[in-house]
């Protein structure tokens, strides 16, 4: 009440018994807020090859406990001349909050396209990784809640994957596993496909220990390490199962394999 | 036209000194070249025919509609400057428009009649302005005012207060706006090139009386627009025609097109019609000879 | 006495208070449009069959706990075509209902012959949906629904869709919003779990499912009511009955339950 005398009003702040906004007890405003946020889990996993890239992810959805849909793909073809995406080169995977990863998805798309028809030509993954980025940055403070990933074939004909977090930092990776089971998968993909701790037998102790040569691995080498990343997420993972997505890109464009998982 | 040379038919804002605006009445003469188009208020709806003038034969049979639907139970068909013809529905719709926005519910068809007089009026007064070049039909068939809100969710109480009353409001109902903004009320109306011949075979039909079934309407207004054209012959016209139902007719409520099978058998009636009317008109030419 | 007439006649600073005018400022306190939902209602049940789907809502307007309106028509035609039915804010509902008989009135302007068939499917519809309440998420300020949009696809094929408040969205042969997604979905599933089982269903057995889900969540939901709307959608448009009522419901089974609440013996 004797704020409400204050001689200062304006260094004490609003001190009139009417602008009485609901508080809670340490003097905050009360804010029941709505939450635009949810999390509709699966997974993706993209990993470049000498001159291909996979791009791969489940199609179940969820919200908490319920599976909403056991075909709902996220990873999608960018930059196609027209709505059937026929022709496209780049592909991009979108993993978390599903409103987010598709608004994320048809944003980049109109932007690509929009590219192709003022240049005659498709962006390239490069350009486009970089416009990704810049999309998810400008929205820095109210985020697309998304683990995108972004995969094609670079200028000199090598499979990239770029991978991004939902601000819009972003690296180009040899492979990269994204949403609810990347903690479970990428330790796989570590080993199997950046040989992490893997060393020549031989080669001597401590600093003198030489690591496996790492080298790209083969088409059905890759196609077989994503069928075992996803079958051990299905296991291990609830929210991950139903389908796997895979789109293989290379240069003579994107083929695209679905496969069965558990549906448990 | 004694008034040219005199300057007061230079400026829409300006009278001449004995009263008139003539503006208005050379907009006037821009309706009477149009193609002819009328309106027939049946007992239980509302057809509106066009004679559209098709004015090369690289046009697209059947394109270019001349008859638009302002709201769901609401058409417009006019004779005159087509572009003033566009612009006039643009607005009709927008009036509708703010009227569900406002009120929920359908704009009545004399409410859209008032509203679109007031607009042309407002064309008659200002000398930054011409009038607009059409004379306008107007069809609409209110609803009974139960059941009518948009975005209702139940049908209310069935008896006692707040029950309903039927056929308190609502019907067919046809309006006439000329390039002055006057508009009246009519049972059958007619404007354009051929406007005196139609208005003449729709005096015949006694429509006040409420005789004429919509379906009777739909072959009238066929006929009516096949003999208003006689006068026309020279040039090649299409038929386009719309109705308006109750709720229970055949449309449901809704401005639309005839559909094509009546539409055939009504065109088909209408040239039989004509036909036999020159053999008449041959034999008693015939007579005359001998 | 103060020199300045802009004081004169008004409460003295000295033993008010200067006058506080940050009551206006709208910067003072948080923006207070977020809503919650009042007047609700409960699930909405749809699934595919070989020529098309069926969808179903009750009746039901509740007030929080309340049974407010018993007359609520959930299930909305669109331009003869397509269904969607309305879980959540009945107000919301009727604002999108409207704005989409506007949108149908807005089509009738291109072509209003009978015969032409809706250029809007009901996929189409639901990606409209889709992108209105994902605006409004964004906006902070949700339409608090939870949709199913029901018809055909650009390829003719039956279409089921899901829209949400946040503007998720997503499409099964089966699909159940709110209380019905735990409740019926597994029951639909068992109906059809893949489109290809969808599309050896026929009309008779896909109401018949709905039936049998809409007496299971009339058991338990606490939320709903024995009469509802019931929508089937073909390629020959939309059968829609909205006074249904569940029959042959039998609560015989009530007092063999045992273990809830206070409840020992």
């Amino acid at each position: 009440m004797s704020a409400m005398f204050s001689q200062n009003p304006v260094m004490n702040g609003p001190n009139y018994s009417f602008s009485d906004a609901p508080r809670t007890n340490n003097g905050e405003f009360r804010e029941h807020r709505f939450n635009p946020y949810s999390d509709n889990g699966g997974s993706t996993l993209a990993i470049a090859g000498a001159d291909f890239c996979i791009m791969a992810g489940d199609t179940r959805h969820t919200s908490g406990y319920s599976i909403n849909s056991r075909m709902a793909p996220k990873v999608f073809r960018i930059g196609g001349s027209n709505s059937d995406q026929s022709d496209a080169t780049i592909a991009l995977s979108v993993c978390g909050f599903a409103a987010d990863g598709n608004a994320l998805r048809d944003q980049l798309d109109t932007v690509c396209k929009i590219y192709r028809y003022r240049h005659g030509k498709p962006m390239s993954v490069h350009a486009c990784a970089k416009r990704l980025s810049t999309i998810l940055y400008n929205k820095r403070f109210f985020p697309y809640y998304t683990h995108a990933m972004l995969g094609g074939i670079d200028e000199e004909g090598k499979g990239a994957v770029y991978s991004y977090d939902p601000v819009g930092s972003y690296e180009r990776e040899q492979c990269r596993a994204g949403g609810a089971a990347a903690s479970l998968i990428m330790p796989f993909l570590d080993s199997n496909v950046n040989f992490k701790n893997q060393y020549v037998p031989g080669s001597g102790v401590g600093h003198e220990l030489k690591e496996r040569e790492r080298h790209p691995l083969s088409r059905p080498v890759v196609e077989t390490i994503v069928k075992d990343a996803f079958d051990g997420a299905v296991e291990r993972h609830i929210e991950v199962g139903d389908n796997l997505q895979m789109m293989v890109i290379t240069k003579d464009g994107i083929e695209e394999i679905m496969l069965p998982l558990k549906k448990d | 036209m004694t008034s040219i040379g005199t300057g007061y038919d230079l400026l829409n804002s300006i009278f001449s000194p004995d009263g008139r605006n003539f503006q208005v009445e050379y907009a006037v003469k821009a309706v009477e070249n149009g193609g002819t188009s009328i309106g027939i208020r049946a007992k239980d709806g509302v057809v509106l025919a066009v004679e559209k003038i098709i004015g090369s034969k690289l046009l697209k049979p059947g394109a270019n509609k001349r008859i638009a639907t302002v709201d769901e139970h609401a058409g417009v068909v006019y004779s005159g400057m087509v572009p003033d013809g566009r612009h006039f529905v643009d607005r009709a719709r927008d009036e509708a428009q703010s009227w569900r926005q406002t009120l929920k519910t359908p704009i009545p068809t004399s409410e859209l009649a008032s509203r679109m007089g007031s607009y042309l009026q407002a064309y008659t007064m200002y000398g930054s302005v011409r009038p607009f070049g059409i004379t306008a039909i107007v069809g609409g068939v209110d609803g009974s005012g139960d059941e009518v809100i948009d975005g209702v969710v139940g049908s209310g109480p069935s008896t006692g207060a707040g029950g309903k009353v039927d056929g308190k409001h609502g019907g067919p109902f046809l309006y006439v706006i000329e390039p002055s903004g006057q508009y009246w009320g009519y049972y059958g109306a007619a404007t354009g090139k051929g406007r005196q011949a139609a208005k003449a075979e729709l005096e015949k039909l006694d429509l006040a009386a409420g005789n004429i079934t919509l379906e009777q309407a739909v072959k009238e207004a066929a006929k009516i627009i096949y003999n208003a054209h006689k006068d026309n012959k020279d040039k090649d016209f299409e038929l386009e025609m719309s109705w308006i139902s109750g709720v229970d007719g055949p449309t449901g409520g809704r401005h639309m097109e005839v559909p094509q099978e009546l539409k055939e058998e009504a065109e088909r009636l209408a040239r039989a019609e004509d036909e036999s009317d020159d053999e008449e008109d041959e034999k008693k030419d015939e007579k005359m000879e001998e | 006495m103060d020199h300045r007439p802009q004081a004169w006649g008004r409460p003295r600073d000295d033993v008010y208070g200067a006058y506080d005018h940050s009551f206006m400022n709208t910067n003072s306190h948080p923006n207070q449009h977020t809503q919650q939902p009042l007047v609700t209602g409960t699930s909405v049940l749809a699934v595919k069959y070989k020529d098309g789907v069926v969808i179903a809502a009750d009746n039901l307007g509740s007030y929080g706990s309340f049974a407010r309106f018993t007359d609520v028509k959930r299930l909305h035609t669109f331009q003869d075509t397509s269904v969607v039915g309305f879980s959540g804010d009945i107000s919301d509902m009727q604002y999108i209902t409207r704005h989409l008989h506007q949108k149908s009135i807005e089509e009738s302007y291109a072509s209003s012959s009978a015969n032409k068939k809706s250029r809007l499917s009901a996929a189409n519809l639901h990606t409209y949906l889709s992108k209105m309440l994902y605006r409004r998420r964004s906006k902070m300020d949700p339409l608090w629904n939870h949709m199913l949009v029901v018809g055909f696809d650009d390829d003719e094929k039956p279409f089921v869709g899901s829209a949400d408040l946040l503007g998720t969205t997503f499409t099964a042969p089966t699909l159940a919003t709110g209380i019905g997604s735990m409740l019926a979905q597994p029951l639909l599933r068992t109906y059809a779990g893949t489109d290809e089982e969808a599309a050896e269903r026929t009309k008779e057995e896909a109401i018949k499912v709905i039936q049998e889900c809409m007496k299971v969540l009339f058991y338990r939901d606490a939320r709903s009511q024995e009469t509802y709307s019931l929508a089937v959608v073909s390629r020959e448009g939309v059968e829609m009955k909205t006074s249904e009522k569940l029959e042959n419901m039998s609560w015989a089974f009530a007092d063999r339950i045992k273990g809830y609440g206070t409840q020992t013996v």
